[in-house]
């Protein structure tokens, strides 16, 4: 596919501490007034907004952010930098109700993905490939080039050497220790790479998804960039039915723990046939493969060759100075190595795993990342025009663009209405829903009509005042 | 597209960058960035730290 529909899912960690930093409220009840907004205005904890991205609470209290479709990877990542901005401001809203109320209590959402207990939560990768195209040959080229990505993409961290449970080092992704399987349908219970859960949200014939539940959340627009970028050429280069790298490798879960511990991604892997590998030159491998395809003068697709080469060089030669302000996991790897430093605790000290935690706060007066953005020691490639813009537009190229319109019109004209991935309905007796099935269409006259619909049903009426930019109800989901 | 270019001439920062890449070396205006945020940093970490760490647990999600 030279284009392709992808998205990504967020799932935010929750606490609520007293300033002395014990706990003040439980998560469950921390969830319910972080989205007491949400469901003052669309009856549920489950809505899509009027950038088409859905909004909702998750299994053990996760509020979780699902983008809308998007085929541009820098619009992705400003659909995702608006869904933080829209639960930092419901976390700025509830912790001032807390403090009306006289509780000491302050909610902290984090974009990372284990708490202190080593429970785990995702950032779900998503992407529309083609049915025709052989589902089953995707995960032996896929594999390899997941396994070693966090070299490139991963989001940092601490953890326990390989021989050492109590030691602490610094490792390219904690994520890495929480895979168990390559390729099933599991997701929690033994969480694989590649979760082969197949909702298109489209034509069944036509479409399925490929859902990589391997990343790391990534607070860098870099590195979250790169994540889709790299992935996405890789599946054009497999799609592509050329010669591929034949890496196979010989277990892809005690590889993906030993990468993530090797910062030089040199040291040796082993190849299902024999060989031997190493997780810098899979990147590279792959990366030249995917170069064939990319024509001289595609400026978008050489931008990720370029960044993508540049990240796989500050790992080979070294030589950080490019990567420490702009992938996740050396800009942590210089910042806990000044902190440790400056305090003279190791990395296992709980002041790096506040730290750590703090890196992810969403909160700007809490985060750490924020903090790091101000002084351009983290990237800011996003104008804040355009991520505030995405907190109200959706996508133009994907069908988003349609579900965008309906949610708004609904919500200027006050009429009620139920819209999922696919769907759009108004909850009136007779209503006929309206289903969408290809994800790039941008344009229906059933939609045309359906906006004309709700134009005639309601007068016109400004929404506003929640603090929820363009809640609508929705379905019971099938998450 | 309104985002900065990661690799061709962009804005100030970006170019700063470069030129560290370049001569390997630090700027003085980077390093003082990095002292002021260290103090931030502290303020974080001095109060409750541990204890922030402790509150901090959830079901799993997915």
């Amino acid at each position: 596919m030279k284009r392709r529909v992808g998205g990504l899912e967020t799932e935010f960690g929750l606490v609520c501490v007293r300033a002395d930093g014990s706990r003040a409220l439980e998560p469950e009840a921390a969830a319910r007034e972080l989205f007491r907004p949400v469901v003052a205005m669309g009856r549920s904890s489950n809505v899509f907004l009027r950038n088409a991205a859905r909004l909702y609470l998750d299994v053990g209290s996760h509020p979780e952010y699902a983008t809308a479709e998007c085929d541009d990877w820098w619009e992705l990542v400003a659909q995702d930098r608006a869904g933080e901005r829209i639960f930092a401001d419901l976390t700025t809203q509830a912790n001032e109700r807390l403090a009306a109320d006289g509780q000491d209590a302050r909610i902290h959402l984090l974009k990372n993905n284990v708490d202190s207990a080593g429970n785990a939560f995702g950032s779900h990768e998503n992407y529309l490939v083609d049915r025709r195209g052989e589902f089953t040959r995707l995960p032996r080229f896929l594999l390899p080039f997941l396994v070693t990505r966090q070299i490139v993409t991963g989001a940092g961290g601490v953890a326990a050497p390989a021989d050492d449970e109590d030691g602490a080092q610094f490792v390219f992704s904690r994520r890495s220790d929480h895979m168990w399987e390559a390729v099933s349908s599991a997701t929690t219970r033994t969480r694989p790479i590649i979760n082969t859960r197949d909702e298109p949200h489209g034509d069944p014939t036509r479409f399925r998804r490929l859902h990589v539940i391997v990343g790391d959340s990534t607070m860098s627009e870099v590195s979250t960039y790169l994540r889709f970028a790299t992935t996405d050429l890789v599946l054009r280069a497999i799609e592509s039915g050329r010669t591929l790298p034949e890496l196979a490798l010989h277990d892809d879960i005690s590889t993906i723990r030993a990468v993530a511990r090797d910062l030089t991604g040199r040291e040796p892997i082993a190849l299902a046939n024999g060989g031997t590998t190493s997780a810098v030159e899979v990147q590279q491998r792959w990366l030249d493969a995917t170069a064939t395809l990319v024509e001289d003068g595609d400026r978008r697709d050489r931008e990720v060759l370029e960044t993508w080469q540049k990240a796989i060089d500050a790992v080979a030669t070294g030589d950080r100075s490019w990567a420490a302000t702009h992938l996740d996991w050396a800009i942590k790897e210089r910042l806990f190595g000044q902190v440790t430093e400056r305090r003279g605790v190791g990395l296992g000290d709980s002041s790096i795993e506040r730290l750590d935690l703090a890196y992810h706060d969403i909160d700007p007066g809490q985060s750490v990342f924020q903090a790091l953005q101000r002084r351009e020691l983290a990237p800011s490639q996003l104008s804040e025009q355009r991520i505030e813009a995405a907190r109200e537009t959706a996508p133009r190229t994907t069908r988003a663009h349609l579900r965008g319109q309906v949610v708004t019109a609904a919500q200027e004209h006050g009429v009620d209405h139920v819209v999922d991935w696919t769907t759009f309905r108004l909850t009136r007796p007779g209503a006929m829903p309206v289903q969408v099935l290809d994800p790039f269409a941008t344009s229906l006259p059933t939609v045309d009509a359906l906006l004309e619909e709700i134009r005639s049903l309601g007068g016109a009426r400004s929404a506003g005042g929640t603090g929820v930019p363009g809640a609508g109800a929705q379905q019971p989901p099938a998450v | 597209m309104s985002q900065q270019s990661l690799n061709g001439p962009g804005t100030g920062g970006e170019d700063e960058q470069n030129e560290v890449a370049a001569t390997g070396g630090q700027t003085f205006a980077s390093a003082q960035g990095a002292d002021d945020l260290l103090d931030e940093i502290d303020a974080v970490l001095e109060s409750n730290a541990e204890t922030f760490v402790r509150s901090f647990v959830q079901k799993g999600g997915q």
